[in-house]
């Protein structure tokens, strides 16, 4: 039965004979999905940012022309000044992006489909072709987002949670085909991450090598693990909750219109049930993949692995429990409000639990300060900022006075880009050898780190004191309002900043491209880590090894008195070790 | 897989018929103008727990799965649960 | 050196679930259909929790008669995969081949009997929208008269949204689930499945009881309640 269980196609681990279509573009090899993944939602990455730039030009330098604002349709910027209505589809589209289509799959559909198998000893994913179709799902739905901006009316612009009544209707957003599109696109992509979702909990959970026993799984597999867990049960819930919304647009329901008893809080509460979750979806595999770094980089096992996994798992339950702590200036029943308010305090717990522990790692560690380190303790650093703003605004009161201001939106910033985009930079820069067997340049990442840092945090860390001066979120232009006024100078310089944030990001860009040239050849092991991703030429054939691995140690014996080196591999047998099966019965 | 010699199965025909039978009392029930509405949804609900149960455990043969299984297909239920509570309370308190 | 590769025995791996792949992957996607149908019913629940003014009695509009034979009809699709399952652990192809055509069938005529329910009620004047003006519905409702029994809903706009949501989605699901089956019963005809192997028959299986078990509970809720 068990032989069984593992049943995979692997007739063509030795010659790959596959055709340049089979094996690059209909590719089932789970590293070359990961590796497509990737290109996509970077390039989606780009977009969201440049979205973001005509956002902040409008911010920093209201009503005036944006330079090769000319270049943009009469619909919308006349004159290369934009429209009102175009700066509501930026702020709606630049979420949408950043979080469905390049946050997500960045940290999902490429990190759990390249890691899972490798860091788990298996040749594949469990159903490959399932794979390769929640990749080729993936694209039409953003074909189908892009196209808002070029259909009549433009795109979506209710925001990025498309609140009901302002979404249901046309009348009400004046934007009908673009949020049509905004709907059916978001389903498509749902069915390509509950596919994904369910290869990857398969895969987990049945495909593990020999001597790869739950508790010796790398703490990045267990957050993607819970995190895909999160992902198909949460999934389906935006799926259903777009479709209603699709058809309160498009065949005259009215599930979200009051007029005839339709409710408009069930779509705040589908979408925030749908929310909470997905925002550990966003966050859980960063912190699995910086944990992972930082014990490289601080050369020690990762401290309290245990309750590192019982914290992700924690945060995997409380996070359904929470979702009403987006809505306590809604209009919900108050009793509700207390109990998410206390909920949400609880979720504070494991995050700590998890914070302490890396610095617990950190301690006293013999640190390689390495490009995917630096990016991997900008993460810790910048996750505690945001964690902390989170915590106070899960107290109502504090929420009722800085509800959707800045305020609002530099926190998000902190745990979106500071704490899930500087995991990913340092995850791509860690796994770029092994995914195109060439090291990126350091000398060029630490310049793209360094300048990053700065820059985010010059963009970022105003934002909080323009939100408690009362600067609302997702207004066009701030000057018209008297006691905002003063605040203009600040918005500048947040704009210059952003500004020069996106254009440092060119480094980054120019070293990924140019690496995949004349980046330094990998060895297989380039960073000296213990998993078993490691123990396969860099890139890896397809099938992964000749011959499945055996798991004889603990994720993260580095600087193991057992060996000579300072770091102990998963699948290294070594004499006088504890035998593998010992811990086989935990 | 698991049975290779001829296996003996579940009643599955008994299962039909206690279905189609429960379906029938369904009807009865749905129709019966002497109870207040409350306690025929109350009976309602109910059977259609009980029919769904008979699919799930036999048809789907959940009880005959490893206990890990099952515990995976129940999994999303109380999630399911929690949403329609929370979200009833926004009509009643 | 590359035969070597060839004859590389299946990959071994700890235990896991304790069933294979298909079996678990497919266990696993219905989990993330009961949220599905949690988004779906869920809403109706609370909708029709607060709006009870907005609905109608069970059969005032609904065709009761025509979907009780329907939910019995689907009932007998079960158990022809059951039926059809049992054989395949038996390694008897006959009889395989005959039930899972007896499924694919019924499923199919389910599908035709919706689809002709729904033509019904549009013809009524029932739509997702709520009534169609001018339509029979809609006059009576307006007028106040008893129609079925008791006077209408002054708006079945929810009613009509959330009765063809549920059930159209559940349609659009055993539409996907007969053209699945359609497949598994191709395969049969070729001899695919045998007494050891019939993995295909007992994974639609599952997807298929699912779809039935979604039925059970929207019969209730939507008709009879």
């Amino acid at each position: 039965m068990a032989t069984m269980a593992a049943t995979i196609d692997h007739a063509h681990a030795h010659v790959d004979d596959r055709s340049f279509l089979r094996k690059y573009i209909f590719s089932t090899d789970h590293k070359i999905i990961g590796i497509q993944f990737l290109m996509l939602s970077l390039l989606f990455l780009l977009i969201g940012g440049l979205l973001a730039m005509m956002m902040r030009w409008e911010l920093g330098f209201p009503t005036q022309p944006m330079p090769g604002g000319t270049l943009l349709p009469e619909t919308m910027a006349p004159g290369g000044i934009l429209l009102p209505e175009f700066y509501n589809s930026l702020v709606t589209m630049h979420g949408t992006f950043m979080v469905f289509f390049a946050i997500m799959p960045l940290l999902v559909g490429v990190f759990a489909n390249y890691l899972i198998p490798l860091k788990l000893g298996a040749p594949d994913m469990a159903f490959p072709r399932l794979n390769m179709a929640s990749f080729w799902i993936a694209v039409p739905a953003g074909v189908l987002m892009l196209a808002g901006f070029f259909v009549e009316g433009g795109a979506a612009g209710a925001g990025w949670t498309s609140y009901a009544p302002l979404s249901a209707n046309a009348e009400y957003s004046g934007v009908s085909l673009g949020q049509e599109l905004w709907c059916l696109s978001l389903v498509v992509l749902g069915l390509s991450s509950i596919l994904g979702a369910t290869n990857y909990i398969t895969t987990v959970i049945n495909m593990r090598a020999p001597g790869m026993t739950w508790f010796r799984m790398p703490l990045s597999i267990w957050s993607l693990f819970i995190t895909a867990i999160l992902t198909l049960l949460a999934i389906p819930i935006l799926s259903g909750a777009a479709i209603m919304l699709l058809f309160d647009q498009t065949i005259g329901t009215t599930f979200f219109l009051p007029a005839e008893g339709g409710q408009p809080l069930l779509w705040q509460h589908l979408f925030w049930f749908f929310g909470h979750p997905e925002v550990y979806i966003l966050i859980l595999p960063a912190m699995g993949m910086v944990s992972d770094i930082i014990a490289n980089g601080a050369r020690k096992p990762i401290f309290g692995y245990h309750s590192m996994v019982y914290a992700i798992i924690g945060i995997g339950f409380l996070g359904w429990i929470v979702w009403g702590h987006h809505m306590f200036q809604s209009g919900m029943n108050p009793t509700l409000g207390t109990t998410f308010m206390i909920s949400t305090m609880l979720i504070a717990v494991p995050s700590a639990i998890k914070t302490f522990n890396w610095l617990g790692t950190l301690w006293r560690g013999n640190i390689r300060l390495h490009v995917p380190m630096l990016h991997a303790c900008a993460f810790v650093a910048m996750f505690v900022i945001g964690g902390l703003s989170g915590v106070y605004m899960a107290s109502t009161p504090v929420d009722i006075y800085i509800h959707d201001t800045y305020f609002i939106v530099a926190h998000l910033h902190y745990v979106l880009f500071g704490g899930s985009l500087f995991a990913l930079f340092g995850a791509i820069t860690f796994w770029y050898p092994k995914m195109f067997g060439r090291m990126m340049n350091p000398l060029l990442g630490k310049a793209h780190f360094w300048l990053t840092f700065l820059f985010y945090n010059l963009t970022f860390f105003p934002m909080h004191e323009l939100g408690l001066q009362g600067h609302m979120r997702r207004i066009y232009d701030p000057t018209q309002y008297a006691f905002l006024q003063h605040l203009q100078p600040l918005n500048e310089f947040i704009t210059l900043s952003a500004f020069l944030l996106f254009a440092v990001q060119l480094i980054f860009a120019v070293n990924f491209i140019m690496s995949w040239w004349n980046g330094k050849k990998a060895s297989p092991n380039p960073w000296e880590d213990t998993g078993l991703e490691w123990s396969t030429p860099s890139p890896p054939p397809h099938g992964n090894w000749p011959e499945t691995p055996t798991v004889h140690h603990a994720p993260y014996e580095f600087s193991s008195p057992l060996v000579q080196e300072d770091y102990l591999m998963q699948n290294r047998k070594v004499e006088g070790a504890p035998a593998a099966a010992a811990s086989r019965t935990e | 897989m698991e049975q290779t010699e001829h296996a003996k199965h579940p009643p599955y025909v008994g299962i039909f018929a206690a279905l189609a039978v429960l379906t029938a009392l369904e009807l009865g029930v749905a129709f019966f103008e002497n109870w207040p509405k409350r306690v025929i949804i109350l009976v309602l609900v109910f059977l259609a727990i009980w029919k769904a149960l008979l699919v799930a455990l036999y048809y789907m043969h959940l009880r005959f799965e490893p206990n890990r299984l099952r515990i995976l297909a129940l999994a999303p239920l109380p999630l399911a649960v929690i949403l329609v509570i929370a979200v009833i309370t926004e009509y009643v308190w | 050196m590359a035969h070597a590769a060839v004859m590389r025995p299946p990959a071994p791996a700890e235990p896991g679930a304790g069933v294979y792949n298909a079996k678990l992957g497919m266990w696993v996607f219905l989990g993330s259909e009961v949220m599905f149908f949690t988004a779906l019913i869920g809403s109706y629940i609370i909708l029709r929790f607060g709006n009870e003014q907005y609905w109608a009695q069970p059969a005032q509009i609904l065709n009761v008669p025509i979907t009780a034979f329907n939910t019995f009809w689907l009932i007998c699709s079960s158990v022809t995969m059951v039926k059809a399952f049992a054989a395949a652990q038996d390694g008897n192809q006959k009889a395989l081949r005959g039930w899972l055509v007896a499924t694919v069938v019924i499923g199919a005529m389910f599908v035709g009997i919706q689809a002709y329910e729904y033509a019904q009620l549009i013809h009524l004047g029932f739509l997702p929208s709520g009534y169609r003006a001018g339509s029979e519905l809609a006059e009576a409702a307006a007028a106040g008269t008893p129609y079925h029994g008791s006077a209408l809903p002054a708006s079945v706009s929810l009613y009509g949204a959330t009765f063809y949501t549920m059930t159209g989605f559940h349609g659009f699901h055993v539409t996907m689930g007969v053209i699945c089956m359609a497949f598994v019963t191709w395969k049969a005809f070729r001899g695919s499945y045998t007494a050891t192997d019939h993995r295909g028959v007992e994974v639609i299986g599952l997807y298929w009881h699912f779809v039935d078990l979604v039925w059970i509970i929207l019969f209730t809720i939507v008709y009879l309640i």
